[in-house]
C-alpha cells in the first residue's frame, strides 16, 4: 500500500478544476455521496441510484484531467479482494429476501438463486461507488490540504496534530520501506524463496520489522525533541489561516449536495428500478 | 479484515462509530496522561512507522501472503491497549480515506475490531500469559495470534449482523484464514519484540522485560 502513496500524491499535485476546489468541498461531497449510497437499503433502487452516481463520478473524473487508467489501476487494487466475497453472494441466502428462485442447481447441493445474484449486484454497485469517490478525493487532494480541510471542518486539534505528524512521516517511512526492500533484494533475500528455511525467512522479516519499529520510535523521539526546541508544549496552538469558500465553490457544493440528497430520496420514494 | 462501506447498513456503522469514538477518546486521554500531551508527536510518528510495517509482504503458505496488523506489537511494547487503539485509529483513518482500504461508514467497526479488540486482546492475553508462563516468546506469540484471529471473528459476526455474510461460513472462512495468518503475525511479533528488547530496552514497557532487566530498567 505504501508504494501507492507516492503515485497518489503525484496525481494530487496536478492541476484541474477539481484539484483547485477547496478540500472541504471535496470532503463534504465525497462523504455525503458515500453516506447517501450506504443509506439506501439493500434493494434494486441501489442499482438505479448507483448508475446515476457513477455518471456523476465520471463527469467529475473527466474534469480532473486524469486518465481513466489511473482510476482503473487504483480501483483494481481494491476491488478484487472484496469482489470475491461479493461473488460468493450468488450461492448464499440472506435476510433481505423472503423468496428465493433457483436459477442454476450445481452438484453438492450448491444452488444459484436469482435473488442472490441481484443482491451480489447491489453490493457490488454500492462497493464500486463508495470506492470510486474515495479514489476521486485522494487523487485530487494533497494530503496536507485534506488535513487542513478536516481541521477547518472541526477535526479535534489533538487528533489533527497526531494525524498531521503521521502523514508527514508516512513519506519518510515510505522511502525507508523502499530502501529496506531494495537492500533485502540486493542481498538476494526473498521472503517467498522456498529454498531458504521458513524459520530463517520469518526471523529475518521479524528483525527487519523490529528494526523499522525502533527507527520509527527514534525518529519520533528526534521529532519530539526538535519540536520542544522550537517551543512546542502543552499549550501550543497550531495556526490555521481562516479561509472562506469562493462563490463557485459554494455553487458546486450546494448543487452537488442537492443532487446527492434528492436522487436517492426520489428513487426510494418512487421505488425506481431501471435494472 | 478491513470491512468496506457497502457491507454494513448505515445504522449499524453508526453504532460501531459511537463505540469506537468512546475508545478513541479514552486513548487520547491515555496519550495525555500516560505519555503526557507533549509526547503525542512521538506516537504519531510511530503510527507512520506502523503503517509502513504493514506493507511488508509476509509469506504464509502455498504462495499466499499476508500483512502484519501490529495491534498486539504496539500494545505490548508501549504497555497499554490504548496505544494500539490510538495508533491503529490513525492508521485506519489514512487507509480508509486515502487508499479506500476499509470504509468511511465502517471505519468505526474497523477501529473497534483491529484497534480496540486487537489491542485489548493482545495486551491482556500477553499480560496474563506472561504472569502464568513467565515466557515472553510464548506469551507474545499467543497474544499476537489471538489479536489477529479474534478481531477477524468479530468482523465475521458484524457481517452476519449486517446480513451480508452467513455466520457459520464467515466464522469458518475468516477464522481459518486468520488462524494461519495469525501464526505469521505471532512469529514476527516475537522476533520484533526480541530485537527491540535487545537494542532499546528503555523503549519497552517493563512488563515485557525479563525480571532482572525489568528491575534495572
Amino acid at each position: 500500500m505504501i508504494e501507492e502513496l507516492f503515485d497518489i500524491e503525484r496525481y494530487a499535485y496536478r492541476d484541474s478544476t477539481i484539484h483547485r476546489l477547496d478540500a472541504r468541498v471535496k470532503i463534504i461531497v465525497v462523504f455525503a455521496t458515500i453516506i447517501a449510497m450506504v443509506s439506501i437499503p439493500y434493494s434494486p433502487v441501489v442499482l438505479t441510484v448507483g448508475a446515476i452516481f457513477f455518471i456523476f463520478f465520471a463527469l467529475l473524473w473527466a474534469l480532473t484531467r486524469l486518465s481513466p487508467m489511473v482510476y482503473l489501476k487504483r480501483a483494481m487494487l481494491i476491488i478484487p479482494l472484496w469482489g470475491i466475497v461479493i461473488l460468493f453472494q450468488i450461492f448464499l441466502k440472506n435476510p433481505y429476501y423472503t423468496v428465493y428462485t433457483p436459477v442454476v442447481v450445481l452438484p453438492f447441493g450448491i444452488t444459484i438463486y436469482a435473488e442472490s445474484i441481484q443482491f451480489a449486484w447491489i453490493l457490488f454497485v454500492k462497493f464500486v461507488i463508495t470506492i470510486s469517490f474515495i479514489i476521486l478525493l485522494s487523487s485530487t487532494t494533497k494530503v496536507q490540504d485534506m488535513l487542513d480541510g478536516g481541521r477547518r471542518l472541526g477535526l479535534p486539534t489533538e487528533f489533527a496534530l497526531a494525524l498531521g505528524m503521521m502523514i508527514r512521516y508516512l513519506f519518510v517511512f515510505g522511502y525507508m520501506y523502499r530502501k529496506i526492500v531494495q537492500t533485502l533484494e540486493s542481498k538476494a533475500f526473498d521472503p517467498f524463496d522456498r529454498n531458504l528455511p521458513y524459520r530463517y525467512r520469518m526471523r529475518q522479516i521479524g528483525y527487519t520489522i523490529g528494526t523499522m519499529f525502533v527507527r520509527s520510535y527514534e525518529q519520533g523521539e528526534r521529532v519530539y525533541t526538535s519540536m520542544l526546541c522550537r517551543g512546542y508544549g502543552r499549550h501550543s496552538h497550531l495556526f490555521l489561516k481562516k479561509k472562506g469558500f469562493k462563490p463557485s465553490e459554494w455553487t458546486f457544493l450546494v448543487i452537488s449536495l442537492g443532487f446527492i440528497i434528492i436522487i436517492p430520496v426520489m428513487a426510494w420514494l418512487k421505488q425506481v428500478s431501471w435494472f | 479484515m478491513h470491512v468496506p462501506d457497502a457491507f454494513m447498513p448505515i445504522w449499524q456503522g453508526a453504532i460501531y462509530w459511537i463505540i469506537a469514538l468512546v475508545f478513541v477518546y479514552l486513548s487520547l486521554r491515555w496519550a495525555k496522561n500516560e505519555l503526557n500531551e507533549e509526547k503525542l508527536p512521538l506516537v504519531a510518528v510511530l503510527a507512520a512507522g506502523i503503517f509502513a510495517l504493514q506493507s511488508f509482504n509476509l509469506p504464509v503458505s502455498m504462495g499466499t501472503s499476508g500483512h502484519l496488523v501490529g495491534g498486539a506489537l504496539v500494545a505490548i511494547i508501549l504497555g497499554s491497549p490504548f496505544a494500539a487503539v490510538f495508533i491503529l485509529t490513525l492508521v485506519l483513518t489514512v487507509q480508509g480515506i486515502m487508499f479506500g482500504d476499509g470504509g468511511i461508514t465502517t471505519m468505526g467497526a474497523n477501529i473497534l475490531n483491529m484497534g480496540v479488540v486487537g489491542g485489548f486482546v493482545g495486551f491482556y492475553s500477553f499480560k496474563g500469559l506472561k504472569a502464568a508462563t513467565g515466557s515472553m516468546p510464548v506469551s507474545a506469540f499467543i497474544a499476537a495470534w489471538l489479536a489477529c484471529v479474534i478481531p477477524a471473528l468479530c468482523a465475521a459476526v458484524e457481517l452476519w449482523l449486517a446480513g451480508t455474510f452467513p455466520l457459520e461460513a464467515g466464522l469458518v472462512a475468516m477464522g481459518l484464514y486468520h488462524a494461519v495468518i495469525g501464526v505469521v503475525e505471532g512469529v514476527i511479533t516475537v522476533a520484533a519484540i526480541y530485537l527491540i528488547v535487545s537494542v532499546r530496552p528503555d523503549m519497552v514497557d517493563k512488563g515485557v522485560l525479563p525480571a532482572k532487566a525489568g528491575a534495572v530498567a
